[in-house]
């Protein structure tokens, strides 16, 4: 029976709707609640900013992060973002620290708390390393953690779906999202991956994937339409097709479009795009590449089916990888950049190439400007959340250094004045003068992700909920974002408290305890005449084609750490 | 002119981890602080007048300040990390790292060095009056470049990866190399006046002139000709053009 009473907190909770108002908190056994006892242990916020502990949707922080490692190793050494980043000697409480993009699993766990993070969502977990990720989360402290399970490019997905066999698939994913232990369904480059085996790719939404004869637009309504049939928490969540293409605004808009027929069984979008700065490109090729932002925004203000994530770029060194095996293959030759590419046998394909993004290159520029105008132009914070799909446009140690872009216009202005005439010709960005408040960012970084994942506990301070907390030293009332820049981001990178299941993990920016995260699964109900009629056909490709036996692929408890299923009942 | 003197009290097994041994450290210090500075030895930290006698002679700035190694020193490593100026000279073998990173001044071995030798380095001189082994003027593992800058002078041999990912700088080797030398180069100038075996792969831009038998010459570049080096007419090669490389490679 542990009671905290915060007292003097400046709260901004928009899934309350409270905009920086001054109240008290109470927590009772990690939850808040409505009151608790003149025994409980008494924090003063003094008025500081309040919110609860932030949440990453999109990041790749366990499972193919560790291939990023293998081929950076120098990566080890830099120490971009002093206090986030770089080499740290081990304490009495912390585990030692190496790395900015590719951090070792401690430092991941660490460096989110002291930003005020307390969940993750790994956006990539491949069903045949599944395993892996799971050790991997293991062995990130602190922070809840749920991932997404690739399907866009599996065999069985596309043979159900080409054989219009929507019951079975839906028992595939429910199996697949139980063997890798996932959260929910991942498309990437839908049919590309696949394409890749064969050296190629596919060029569109009706571009059928060879040897299956599906095109991705009917995997990603099959796949939507399995993902309401078993009432996930989550959307599918998508990387679209032509990724990093210019002129690829085009496609995402389409991509768009065709989820509009989509009915979500749950109070939530029916798509999730994700990263949408690498997928709103215009332009024909890296010559006259210019900002698709403006028609992707246009279109996203005038819907209400999906949510999308900005995968924001940082201008210095990153770290791409994605499940999109063509992509990272013109990465590499086209920035002569070391390449590492993996084939996951029948499920996809997987590249990792590190960059480094110039704000003197105007294409990089361009894109840096992209992900800030997706941000401003949508009208409606709540479909926005605010990412660098991270390490791919950048650490997530940066997350502060990015608040202050989308807070202030002096401090765009302030890195745009280095931009070349090319680029500046290229974007709207130095056009845009809004600047979003505590309330809107709170909305990019917290409450859009409960919503979006169906997680009503997370990402909000209403009693019931887990009492996973940030207070940030900031005195909303007497400061200007938009020209105090340099406090916000001091605040943002290492909050005076972070709280996680009521317990104190940061205290002023430091590290005071590392608890053990939970892991959010979802086990989706299928019928059993339907699972045993599917097993059959997993069972021929487990025995023809994998490398690895069924009982030696699925995720078994022992690998899980407070495990919390999350159940669903699916219609059939 | 300061003048400090070192030597091994004892022969070490377990390597002494010398980063902070360099003239910027020394200059205008008492021999009791000197003594006080903290090296690694194993997994824990010790003072440097634990494992060697010290003798000051005079106080002076950086740029005077000489560092005398006084016999072998062939488990002490970094020494010369990060140094700007002054002088180092080693009478005897040295261990892995040494002059990583250097800036400026000069070092001078006289014996044999470890792996890594002038690694990173931006600036200054080594001179090494015998041989040395793998990865000389090369980069930290994964980075892009490697040395970018200042010389090596080798008189005797090296062995494998000699200026690997060299971005600028100069390399002089009077004997001979082993496995791919000027691997990934991307500038600088690597002159061998011995032979090399299978010398700068994946080069991007950069010159390697080899004066000796060029062994196992790699078939990913283009001959275009003839130039002339120091009076001497060599078989000029481009590449490497597997990478659109414009290196160049001159050889016998």
């Amino acid at each position: 029976m542990s009671e905290i009473l915060i007292k003097n907190a400046n709260v901004c909770d928009p899934a309350q709707g409270i905009n920086c108002e001054t109240m008290d908190i109470c927590i009772k056994d990690g939850k808040i609640v409505e009151s608790v006892s003149a025994n409980a242990k008494v924090i003063d916020a003094k008025g500081r900013l309040t919110m609860a502990g932030g949440f990453d949707g999109h990041t790749h922080s366990a499972g193919k992060i560790n291939v990023g490692r293998f081929i950076n190793p120098n990566d080890a050494r830099k120490n971009l973002v002093p206090g986030l980043s770089g080499q740290v000697a081990r304490t009495e409480k912390t585990r030692a620290q190496v790395g900015y993009n590719t951090p070792n699993t401690y430092a991941i766990g660490y460096r989110y708390a002291k930003l005020g993070y307390t969940t993750i969502c790994e956006a990539a977990i491949p069903l045949l390393a599944a395993r892996h990720t799971h050790e991997e989360f293991k062995e990130i402290p602190i922070l809840d953690k749920m991932g997404l399970s690739l399907f866009g490019s599996n065999w069985q997905v596309m043979e159900y779906i080409r054989d219009k066999e929507p019951e079975k698939l839906a028992a595939y994913i429910a199996w697949g999202l139980r063997a890798s232990r996932g959260y929910g369904i991942k498309i990437v480059n839908p049919g590309g991956g696949e394409a890749w085996g064969w050296g190629k790719n596919v060029s569109g939404l009706y571009d059928p994937v060879p040897n299956f004869d599906v095109t991705p637009a009917e995997i990603l309504l099959g796949l939507a339409e399995v993902n309401e049939r078993l009432n996930l928490p989550h959307s599918v969540h998508v990387h679209c097709n032509n990724l990093g293409k210019p002129g690829n605004y085009e496609t995402t808009i389409e991509t768009m479009k065709l989820f509009e027929k989509v009915k979500p069984s749950r109070n939530r979008q029916a798509l999730h795009v994700t990263h949408v700065q690498f997928n709103a490109y215009a332009g024909t090729s890296w010559r006259d590449f210019e900002t698709g932002a403006p028609m992707v925004a246009d279109y996203v203000n005038g819907a209400d089916h999906l949510t999308f994530d900005l995968g924001q770029i940082i201008f210095g060194p990153a770290v791409t990888m994605t499940a999109d095996g063509p992509v990272e293959y013109a990465n590499a030759r086209m920035l002569h950049e070391k390449w590492s590419n993996q084939d996951i046998e029948l499920e996809d394909a997987s590249g990792v190439v590190p960059l480094f993004y110039s704000p003197k290159n105007f294409v990089n520029s361009v894109q840096w400007a992209i992900g800030l105008e997706l941000a401003l132009l949508v009208k409606d914070p709540w479909k926005v959340m605010f990412t660098t799909d991270s390490p791919n446009g950048g650490s997530f140690v940066n997350y502060p250094e990015a608040f202050t872009y989308l807070m202030s216009a002096k401090r765009r202005e302030e890195v745009i004045s280095g931009f070349s005439k090319t680029a500046l010709d290229r974007m709207v960005l130095p056009g845009i003068d809004r600047e979003l408040d505590f309330y809107e960012l709170a909305v990019m970084t917290r409450s859009t992700q409960s919503r979006m994942y169906s997680r009503p506990e997370k990402g909000n301070l209403k009693p019931g909920s887990d009492a996973d907390i940030a207070i940030y030293d900031i005195l909303p009332e007497q400061i200007d974002p938009s020209t105090e820049y340099e406090k916000v981001k001091k605040a943002f990178s290492g909050a005076a408290y972070t709280l996680k299941d009521g317990e104190i993990v940061v205290k002023d920016g430091e590290i005071e305890a590392t608890p053990k995260g939970k892991i959010y699964w979802v086990n989706a109900k299928v019928p059993s005449t339907i699972d045993s009629a599917m097993q059959k056909d997993i069972d021929v490709k487990f025995r023809k084609y994998y490398t690895v036996s069924k009982a030696n692929y699925m995720v078994e408890d022992m690998y899980l750490q407070r495990p919390v299923e999350i159940t669903t009942e699916g219609v059939f | 002119m300061q003048v400090v003197k070192l030597s091994l009290k004892e022969a070490n097994k377990i390597p002494i981890e010398a980063d902070e041994v360099n003239p910027d450290n020394f200059a205008g210090k008492t021999e009791e602080e000197i003594k006080a500075i903290k090296v690694w030895y194993g997994n824990d930290q010790y003072h440097l007048g634990d494992f060697f006698n010290v003798k000051v002679e005079g106080s002076d700035s950086v740029e005077n300040t000489k560092i005398v190694f006084e016999g072998d020193v062939s488990r002490v490593k970094r020494i010369g990390q990060n140094m700007s100026a002054g002088e180092i000279e080693i009478n005897g073998n040295v261990d892995m790292h040494c002059g990583f990173g250097m800036k400026g001044g000069k070092i001078v071995i006289n014996g044999d060095a470890d792996n890594w030798l002038g690694c990173e380095m931006t600036g200054g001189e080594i001179i090494l009056n015998g041989n040395a082994s793998y990865y000389v003027g090369s980069g930290y593992r994964g980075e892009s470049c490697g040395m970018r800058g200042g010389k090596i002078t080798i008189n005797g041999n090296a062995k494998d990866y000699l200026g690997e990912h060299m971005c600028g700088g100069e390399i002089l080797v009077k004997g001979s190399v082993g496995l791919l030398p000027a691997i990934s180069n991307n500038g600088g100038k690597i002159i061998i006046e011995g032979n090399a075996t299978m010398p700068a792969s994946e080069m991007k831009s950069g010159m390697v002139i080899i004066k000796g038998e060029t062994f196992d010459l790699l078939p990913s570049f283009k001959e275009e000709g003839t130039e002339e080096f120091g009076g001497v007419t060599y078989r000029k090669f481009t590449g490497d053009v597997n990478v659109g490389g414009k290196g160049i490679l001159l050889i016998k």
